[in-house]
Parts: structure tokens; C-alpha cells; sequence
């Protein structure tokens, strides 16, 4: 497989620990287009370091983050151009109005300055934060200071996003809100990439579920099936057992 | 570059950090070196005039603007070192520091721009603690307006308030490496104890965060008198600084 063949998004044997533990333990992972892709898992399952090491925030121990054919830690502007994220904490300086926020995500993330007006005016209007257009972040509730976040993070149309928990303290509209959203980016080719402890969620969008536990994959599940739930629990406990009987 | 230096300037001027250091600066360091100059003019046996009294080095404006510069050596660093710890800080405490990763502006340039625009508002800053202490000291008839007298004591405060507010850009380093502004602070009162005990051991002359003040005190009885080596620490430390910080934002991580 060429580079230009490669998926947008590519874990190939990623590893890293921390203090000696392994955080992330040999996972391979692919993020298509036109495909939102969950991991789940526990809480220090991998989720998030797996992010962080496809997004070049973390160096791996082994293996490769592979972007768009290059990798994360040498992949030129152009790549990062063509990427969105939100790990963990939404981009919003406080002191910062809300369009001034996702202003300055738009210039961080490449747009050109006679853009930035048009596409901060879109951006507001699009995530429903024009009552709040003036006002500085640290006046927002959580929830939309989460909605800011994603909406930095989209502000430049990436075709590739990777969003640690997007549904993050958001009220059931903003819950239905984001996953439309999410739908409608992949529908036009990106190519997605979230976490989420929510099966109700992952049912209706993910096309493919990776489910880690103590940061291996332990296997993956089908969305359109039954009880995620119950069939999540069933490989954790099942990597659970097998880590007991020394066969993992 | 550009770009982050446009979105650097926008939380710089927005930050409350800044906008109080500024003002405290820009009013407060005159004001009090005023205090001093005024305990010392109107004599006195008591404590305080008598501090004030050796506190001056001259009359008129020379004492008053001596007074500012001692002041500024001191203050200055800490205060704009408030914010240079809180511009490198803030992106750990507030955690923003994922986010100024995966994008098509490098780190480099982002901390490069927060030194460009630290910069900028370091020198505006230092203009204005010397407009500000010439409008204060003539409002309060300090002594007759001699151009002669008046322009090199000027001159001196700018480049006192320069070269410690821009020393202070070092502190950067520790805000990034401490990833937060906690550490930083820490680390500013230490270098001003620093400072003072290589003055008392006689050799601030060699320890680039005491220059400020020895050359606030030059002139005085029993100053030191700095050679061009010692003044050209001032600008190494300050470069040595600034490319171990960059340095830094090259090759962290976000853990």
C-alpha cells in the first residue's frame, strides 16, 4: 500500500507507556473517509492517549501515528491544515469573546484573515452560540463552552477530526445537535475519529466501534447490533480473565 | 508566525493579568519613588526618613528619577514577570496546551510570538513608566526642567526598565518546563533574593538579574562600576532564556 493508498488516519503497533506501564500497547487502528470510527473503553482505558499520539501530542514508544501518509511527528502544515480536534479541554480562552475564540482557531488552524469573518459568522450561527457571540468564555456554561470547543475545532472545515468525548456536557439538543453534525461531515467524506462512553451514541453514529481496555484493543463491536452495552462488558471482563490466566 | 502573533496579541491585551500589572507599573513605580523623594525632602530624625534620605542618590530630579530607577530595577522584573509566567503558564493551568497542537502553525512560532508580543508590550510599558514619572515629577515640582539633568536620567530609567523587563522573559522557561505559572512565581522571588545576596557577596557585577540595580545605584558611594562584559550579560542571559524556551515548546508533549 502506497502513502496515497494509506487511510486518512493510521495506528500502526502504536505503544507508549508511562512510568514503565503501558498506556497505548501495540494498537492498530484505522480512520476511513466518509467513516466515524468510536474507541471505547473504561476510564484509563487508551482512549485519549491513542489521540494524542495520532494527533503528534505524544511521541510513541513504537509504531507509527500515521496522517494522511505522513508521520505525526514530521507531517508538514499542510497536513495539520486539513485536521480538527478537541482533546479533553475545548479551545476557549477565557478571556476571549466566543468569536474572537474561534477567530483565532481559525487563523491557528490556516484559513487566511478575509476568511476569518465569513467563517467565524458561519461558525456562531451553525453551533447556535449567536447569543453569545460577544460575551467572553469564561461567562459560558460547560455546555457551550464544549460547543465552542467543537466549534474551533471545525471552524476551517477539516476532512479529518478526532474529538475525545464531544457529547461532553451537552444537553440532549446539543447531544442530537453534534451527532447530526458529525453524520452530515462524514456524509461529505471526512473522516472521524471519537471517543465516547455513551452506547446509545455510538449506536446511532459510529460505523465501526474499537473497544480498548488497559490500553490493548480488545476487540471491536457492530453497531448496528443488539446490547452493546452488555457485549462491551463481556470483552472487558473478557480481557479480564485472560489477563488473570496469564494468556494475555 | 503572523498568525500567532495576531492571536497572542488578542489574549495578551484581553488578560486581566496584564491589564493590572500594566497599570500598577505604569503608576504605582513613580508614585512611590514620589513618596520617598517627599519623606526625604522633608528631613527628619525618624526611621523613615532616614531610609528615604539613603535611599536617594541626588537632588531634585536626579533623586527623584534615582528613586525610579531603584524602584523599576526591582519591580519591574517581578511584575512583568507576572505576566510572562502567566502567558507561558496559563496554557497548562487552563490546559490549552493540547490545542495548540495537530495545527499548520508550528509550536516554535507560537512561542515565538509570545515573546514578540511580550516584547512589544514590555517596550510600550517601559515608554510609559517614563512618561508617566516625567508627568508625575513635574506635576509635583520635583526641581527646575533641565534638559541636561532631566534626559540622560530618562534615558537611564528606560534602559533600567528595558533590560529588567526583558531579563524577565527568561521566566518563561520555567512556566513551560513547570507547566504552570505557580512554578514560575516561585522562581521570580527567588532570582530577586539572588540578586540581592550576589550584590551583598560582591558579585552582582556577574549575575545578569542584579545589573538592573547595580546600574540604578551607579554613581552612588561605593557602587560597583560595571564593565561592558557585565552590562552584555543582560542580553545573553535574556537570548540564552528565550531559545531554551523555544527549545522547549519544539519538542513537548502534551502528556
Amino acid at each position: 500500500m502506497t502513502a496515497t493508498d494509506l487511510p486518512p488516519l493510521v495506528a500502526e503497533g502504536l505503544v507508549r507507556r508511562f512510568d514503565g506501564e503501558p498506556a497505548v500497547d501495540e494498537i492498530d487502528l484505522e480512520v476511513r473517509r466518509g467513516e466515524i470510527h468510536a474507541v471505547v473503553g473504561l476510564n484509563g482505558a487508551g482512549k485519549t492517549t491513542l489521540m494524542r499520539l495520532l494527533l503528534g501530542m505524544l511521541k510513541p514508544d513504537a509504531g507509527r501515528a500515521i496522517v494522511l501518509g505522513f508521520e505525526a511527528a514530521v507531517a508538514p502544515s499542510q497536513v495539520w491544515a486539513e485536521v480538527g480536534h478537541l482533546i479533553e479541554t475545548p479551545f476557549a480562552y477565557p478571556e476571549l469573546t466566543v468569536e474572537e475564540n474561534i477567530a483565532a482557531a481559525g487563523l491557528l488552524h490556516g484559513l487566511d484573515r478575509s476568511q476569518i469573518p465569513i467563517m467565524v459568522g458561519q461558525a456562531v450561527e451553525e453551533f447556535g452560540l449567536g447569543r453569545w457571540s460577544g460575551k467572553r468564555a469564561r461567562s459560558l456554561s460547560l455546555g457551550n463552552r464544549q460547543r465552542l470547543g467543537i466549534a474551533a475545532a471545525m471552524v476551517h472545515r477539516p476532512s479529518i477530526l478526532v474529538l475525545d468525548e464531544p457529547a461532553n456536557a451537552l444537553d440532549p439538543a446539543g447531544v442530537v445537535f453534534i451527532r447530526d453534525l458529525l453524520k452530515a461531515y462524514a456524509e461529505r467524506d471526512a473522516a472521524i475519529l471519537v471517543s465516547s462512553h455513551h452506547f446509545d451514541e455510538l449506536a446511532r453514529i459510529a460505523d465501526r466501534i474499537t473497544v480498548l481496555h488497559r490500553g490493548c484493543h480488545v476487540g471491536n463491536l457492530d453497531p448496528s447490533g443488539v446490547d452493546l452495552e452488555k457485549r462491551f462488558f463481556d470483552l472487558v471482563y473478557g480481557a479480564d480473565l485472560a489477563i488473570r490466566d496469564g494468556s494475555r | 508566525m503572523n498568525r500567532a502573533v495576531r492571536v497572542e496579541w488578542w489574549k495578551l491585551k484581553r488578560s486581566l493579568v496584564t491589564v493590572t500589572a500594566t497599570a500598577l507599573m505604569v503608576i504605582l513605580l513613580p508614585a512611590m519613588a514620589l513618596g520617598f523623594y517627599s519623606v526625604a525632602q522633608q528631613g527628619g530624625t525618624g526611621p523613615l526618613a532616614q531610609k528615604a534620605g539613603a535611599f536617594l542618590i541626588g537632588e531634585g530630579w536626579e533623586g527623584y528619577l534615582g528613586a525610579v530607577d531603584q524602584i523599576a530595577a526591582a519591580a519591574m522584573f517581578l511584575g512583568t514577570g507576572f505576566v510572562v509566567a502567566w502567558t507561558f503558564g496559563r496554557e497548562h493551568t487552563d490546559r490549552t496546551f493540547p490545542s495548540l497542537f495537530a495545527l499548520p502553525v508550528s509550536r516554535t512560532s507560537i512561542a515565538g510570538a509570545k515573546f514578540l508580543v511580550l516584547a512589544g508590550w514590555i517596550t510600550l510599558l517601559s515608554l510609559l513608566v517614563v512618561a508617566v514619572s516625567l508627568g508625575i515629577g513635574v506635576a509635583a515640582g520635583v526641581g527646575p526642567i533641565q534638559t541636561a539633568v532631566i534626559g540622560p536620567a530618562l534615558l537611564r530609567l528606560l534602559a533600567i526598565s528595558l533590560s529588567t523587563s526583558m531579563l524577565s522573559l527568561t521566566i518563561g522557561l520555567v512556566a513551560s518546563v513547570g507547566r504552570g505559572y505557580l512554578p514560575a512565581v516561585g522562581a521570580l522571588i527567588l532570582i530577586v533574593v539572588a540578586a540581592q545576596m550576589s550584590v551583598l557577596f560582591g558579585i552582582g557585577g556577574w549575575f545578569p538579574f542584579a545589573i538592573p540595580g547595580l546600574i540604578a545605584v551607579s554613581g552612588s558611594e561605593g557602587a560597583p562600576v560595571l564593565i561592558p562584559m557585565q552590562i552584555a550579560l543582560v542580553p545573553v542571559a535574556t537570548a540564552v532564556g528565550l531559545w531554551f524556551t523555544i527549545r522547549w515548546w519544539r519538542r513537548a508533549e502534551a502528556v
